[in-house]
């Protein structure tokens, strides 16, 4: 018996040396030969090629949409986009689409947009503002001074539209984080806009309110998409 | 690294999104994000294991392709190049945090003792209890060198040649520290199951939560 155990240790050794050649996909036929005998090297086996498998399965995972924003808001600083598509566009690219209460929203906005374009235009405007507001609406008073400001401007306008429609699906403790950033960005907005009425050439105040615009337009998508879920 | 499997008419529509992001076009540049995005915060995610930095490094992969995208030219598959591109970016992180661990060229002998065989019950296959989930908790808990190799082999599909190119180490080293990671893997998971009731699994928004 202890000849036969000493042999089968010798083999587990062996077996040992030769496992991560075999699992490298060299020719190891010791390797398959010795699990087939050998129980507790046939476990191991098994499990290294069990978690080899799974390895290969592991599902992706899916960044937040505020990864794309910032990219978009980089690219656009620097001036890489020489073609640009309607500020809609990006919202629309996988983000919002899944969501059924975004689109939804969307939707609505979409007809009440066009509802709205039409005379009288002031009184209804009003009414609308009075529909999408509340008593915390964050809008600032756009004073874009750049093309570039306006565009971010307005997509963040829109965003914020359709956040407002959407602002009673979020939790009232999230909600209310959200209300607060929103409330801070629009102070650093109002502030940067009543800077470059002041001083229009002033690029540091230019450069913060790109950068307001951009934080407000990350935390609205992020707010749309946890209230999408 | 493996080519991965994808259909010509793909193929073709991705090389036109790469002209038309070369000419600048926002819509190609979203379309390119859209269509790597998964993959590369994956990586990125795995090789860190922290959530805000993964997304910091996917978005500094991106910034860095799309600057330099006007130079690709297409001499390797789009997809090589910005996975490349992805774990230079992860690597150079590490290595700025001082994570001497991401060198392979340190000996580690702690996995150089014999493996255990106190489990020699048929029945007792890790395949009845590891998941992806176990499975992602264990690779986290492996050192930064073991992990960046068993992440790009096992789960990115790097050959050993491209690793030990990437990792700056030989290839024996590069599949020695594979083999190290593998079997801490599986101990870790042996410990973890043998600290289990028997078919017990955690409930995956429970192991989610945790990440």
């Amino acid at each position: 018996m202890e000849e036969e155990r000493y042999e089968q240790t010798t083999a587990c050794i062996r077996f040992d040396a030769e496992l991560m050649a075999y699992l490298e996909g060299e020719g190891r036929p010791f390797v398959a030969a010795h699990a087939r005998e050998c129980e507790f090297c046939r476990v191991i086996l098994a499990d290294l090629e069990h978690i080899r498998t799974t390895a290969r399965r592991l599902p992706l995972e899916e960044p937040s949409p505020a990864v794309w924003a910032n990219i978009r808001a980089v690219l656009a600083r620097e001036g890489r986009f020489r073609e640009k598509v309607s500020d809609w566009r990006w919202v629309w690219q996988g983000q919002f689409l899944p969501h059924p209460a975004a689109v939804g929203a969307l939707a609505c906005l979409v007809i009440l947009g066009s509802f709205l374009t039409m005379p009288p235009a002031s009184l209804q405007r009003e009414a609308f503002s009075d529909f999408v507001s509340s008593p915390r609406k964050t809008a600032a008073a756009p004073v874009p001074a750049t093309r570039e400001d306006s565009d971010l401007a307005r997509m963040t306008e829109e965003l914020e539209l359709t956040y407002r429609a959407n602002e009673k699906f979020l939790a009232p403790e999230t909600k209310a984080t959200y209300e607060k950033s929103l409330v801070s960005l629009d102070t650093s907005i109002r502030e940067c806009q009543d800077s470059l009425r002041q001083e229009p050439d002033n690029t540091l105040a230019h450069d913060y309110l790109l950068t307001a615009y951009t934080r407000k337009a990350e935390v609205l998508a992020s707010a749309l998409e946890f209230g999408g879920r | 690294m493996k080519p991965q499997k994808s259909a010509a008419p793909k193929a073709a529509s991705e090389i036109q999104l790469i002209a038309r992001a070369q000419q600048g076009n926002e819509e190609a540049f979203a379309a390119l994000f859209e269509a790597h995005k998964r993959r590369v915060y994956s990586l990125c995610l795995r090789m860190t294991e922290n959530t805000a930095e993964a997304e910091d490094l996917t978005q500094e992969a991106f910034l860095q392709l799309f600057r330099k995208i006007s130079t690709f030219r297409g001499e390797s598959a789009f997809s090589t190049w910005l996975h490349r591109l992805a774990v230079n970016v992860v690597l150079m992180r590490l290595r700025k945090k001082g994570l001497q661990q991401v060198s392979l060229d340190d000996v580690d002998t702690s996995q150089d003792e014999p493996v255990k065989r106190d489990y020699g019950d048929d029945d007792r296959r890790l395949t009845r209890s590891v998941d992806r989930i176990g499975l992602e908790r264990a690779i986290a808990e492996l050192p930064q060198g073991y992990r960046t190799v068993f992440v790009l082999h096992d789960i990115e599909g790097y050959e050993h040649n491209e690793i030990a190119e990437i990792m700056q180490c030989s290839v024996g080293n590069s599949k020695s520290q594979l083999h190290k990671a593998r079997m801490r893997l599986r101990e870790w998971l042996r410990q973890k199951q043998s600290k289990e009731p028997s078919g017990a699994t955690v409930p995956m928004d429970q192991a989610l939560g945790e990440r």
